[in-house]
């Protein structure tokens, strides 16, 4: 994607989120500048936003090129392709399992699969680094979190 | 300034008691070894670490977060240095002549360099906070919901449009961290606004799990399988780190000079470390008689930016304490920390909690003392975390974001919010839009609103107030100097031929 179509999509973002924001804000009661209402402030930005969204479509078309002289990528470190399915599935799917694992089984298989499956999101990992790398995680998780700093969530539920 | 300076001894004394001193160590310990390693920056460290600040007392609490922040400057040094790995974006530019000078078997004393000039301008950052702190205090005593408001105005602008990037996606970003802000119950009405219908969201959106999920999450989605380290050139022996005479007249000036850019941007609102880094570095280079020798191991180009990081972090501290309105993302933050424990930065805080206030500079001073103590032969050792392969740090990271984030409010709700955060933070990031105004939207929102609710309701509905009351009006025009600043500049850019900028 050039940058040309990143601003597309970004304005356009911006102009859906915006409007939305507008919308469901007038629903709290707008009210006056003197008495305002629920809703004022968040209408108030919302339609700011949706205005920078069409600033920034509008430009999008119209300014060539790259805001170049800017700061160096911070992302200069990186290589590679930049979809990263299997990556990105396990990062959310990891802190995923954390929430749902840690309402239904408790600290310990928490943290083992959150660790697991964010491990195996990286292609440099197998399933037996991951598991180590999670199993150790989880025995000191248990004894920082749980023991040390006794965090609430229990080690284990039965649910 | 006799009563600066004796309440400065009375910071020193609170500073020094061994349980806040313990705070402080590990906070700067922390901060440091964040610094090194990339990815984690002080952003996400601190939210980390918030649920610790709600435990213990406000006074440990924020000496400990002070010390994540400016430890984590020292940090960032040793990375971009040894390794051409800028830990974060304001070590970028330490990188053009360190990462040469470590090539050329001098890394060490690029490394001496960099710990004298930091010291030397967190010093005068700390010097300035000190005489400058109580004047404004004074000042701010006067003012009204309407000063408060054109005030925050302008950090918010500033916080915008000096970001890096588009200055417009700057401001939309502003926008968002507001309207995040908004999301929850309203104070005044009890209406739920924006909870999409969860009852979850009717406390609104916590701060930790907002800014780990836009900046750790967000960090993880985008680096996964993407990273590349160096790790040769990293053997630094403690002897190699002192520098000779003639390295350090030769890094004296720039270090002024740096100074002297930190300090002044460090009292701007809205001004990243980032910005003031590059000035630094651009100044340093124009000013240079051998301008060539930039980028190929200049000392100058190691010892001007760091010094300004330095000195900006001290002084970074000073609006933010004495007014209320952080100076950027870091200071938002910390403020929200402060606000969790129910302090209230600002004027008052001075007056109420003069342990706070003084107790915390004085802290500064101890830091940077440790830090210059513990850095000489901790060196091996935060090279070698550096060579923990990233395959193994980010799942070891996201489990300590989520246990971090359940915990300040015992809910697991939470760390879903912060998942949903880091999708949309990479969403953005890919979309180029600068992530930190979010922080400082989020931070500012919730006073923001009440501030201009009261300023209405005083003027009974009257705008014009924003420009008859002195203060407001003032902040007024420099915020609306600024918009004109960028819209010129805009211009200018829009006609073919433009110069671009020179570095």
């Amino acid at each position: 994607m050039n940058k040309m179509t990143k601003d597309h999509v970004g304005g356009a973002l911006l102009l859906a989120v915006g409007i939305a924001v507008v919308v469901a804000g007038a629903g709290y009661g707008v009210g006056t500048l003197r008495q305002m209402g629920s809703g004022f402030f968040p209408v108030l930005l919302g339609a700011l936003l949706t205005l920078i969204g069409v600033a920034l479509l509008f430009s999008a078309g119209r300014v060539p090129g790259s805001d170049a002289d800017e700061a160096p990528a911070e992302m200069a470190h990186l290589a590679g392709p930049v979809v990263q399915w299997r990556g990105w599935l396990c990062i959310v799917g990891a802190a995923l399992a954390f929430v749902v694992l840690g309402e239904h089984g408790g600290l310990v298989p928490a943290s083992f699969a959150s660790v697991f499956i964010a491990a195996m999101g990286d292609r440099g990992n197998t399933v037996r680094s991951a598991a180590a790398l999670a199993a150790g995680l989880t025995v000191a998780g248990v004894i920082v979190f749980h023991y040390g700093l006794h965090l609430l969530l229990p080690l284990f539920t039965w649910s | 300034m006799h009563d600066s300076l004796m309440q400065l001894v009375y910071g020193f004394g609170i500073a020094l008691e061994p349980h806040n001193l313990m705070w402080c160590v590990f906070g700067v310990l922390v901060g440091n070894l964040i610094g090194v390693l990339p990815g984690m920056g002080p952003l996400s460290t601190i939210s980390m670490l918030l649920p610790i600040v709600a435990v213990i007392a406000p006074v440990p609490g924020i000496l400990m977060l002070a010390g994540i922040f400016y430890g984590s400057q020292y940090g960032g040094a040793i990375g971009a240095i040894l390794l051409n790995l800028p830990s974060h974006p304001p070590h970028a530019v330490t990188c053009l002549d360190g990462y040469p000078l470590t090539l050329q078997g001098r890394g060490g004393t690029a490394l001496g360099i960099t710990m004298m000039a930091s010291f030397f301008a967190a010093s005068v950052g700390i010097v300035v906070m000190i005489f400058l702190s109580p004047l404004l205090v004074k000042a701010a005593d006067s003012f009204g919901p309407a000063d408060i408001c054109a005030i925050m105005l302008l950090g918010l602008l500033a916080g915008a449009t000096m970001a890096r990037g588009s200055p417009l996606k700057g401001v939309a970003m502003t926008v968002f961290g507001l309207l995040c802000g908004v999301a929850g119950t309203d104070e005044i009405s009890g209406t739920a606004r924006y909870t999409l219908g969860l009852s979850e969201l009717r406390d609104g959106v916590e701060l930790g799990g907002l800014t780990m999920g836009l900046f750790g999450i967000a960090d993880f989605l985008v680096s996964v399988n993407r990273t590349t380290v160096n790790p040769a050139n990293a053997r630094v022996s403690m002897r190699d780190m002192r520098p000779t005479w003639a390295e350090i007249r030769q890094a004296f000036w720039p270090m002024l000079r740096g100074t002297g850019v930190g300090t002044a941007f460090g009292a701007l609102p809205g001004t990243g470390p980032t910005i003031t880094t590059f000035l630094a570095y651009a100044l340093e280079r124009r000013w240079s008689k051998s301008p060539e020798r930039f980028g190929k191991g200049a000392l100058e180009g190691v010892a001007a930016p760091e010094a300004a990081s330095h000195a900006k972090t001290q002084v970074d501290f000073i609006p933010t304490m004495s007014l209320g309105i952080p100076g950027d993302p870091v200071m938002a933050l910390i403020l929200g920390a402060l606000v969790m424990k129910g302090l209230q930065p600002g004027p008052q805080m001075v007056a109420d909690h003069p342990d706070i206030f003084w107790g915390l500079i004085a802290s500064f001073w101890i830091g940077n003392v440790l830090l210059v103590i513990l850095n000489v032969p901790l060196i091996g050792v935060w090279v070698r975390m550096l060579r923990v392969p990233y395959r193994f740090l980010y799942p070891a990271a996201l489990f300590f974001i989520a246990v971090g984030v359940y915990s300040t409010r015992n809910n697991l709700f939470d760390v879903a919010i912060t998942a949903a955060f880091g999708v949309v933070g990479a969403i953005l990031l890919a979309l180029e839009f600068p992530l930190s105004p979010i922080v400082l939207g989020f931070v500012l929102g919730p006073q923001l609103e009440p501030n201009f609710r009261r300023a209405m309701l005083l003027s009974r509905g009257d705008l014009s107030v924003f420009v008859t009351r002195p203060v407001a009006c003032g902040f007024v025009a420099a915020s609306a100097l600024l918009v004109l600043l960028q819209l010129l500049a805009w211009w200018r850019r829009r006609r073919p031929g433009a110069p671009t900028s020179a570095r």
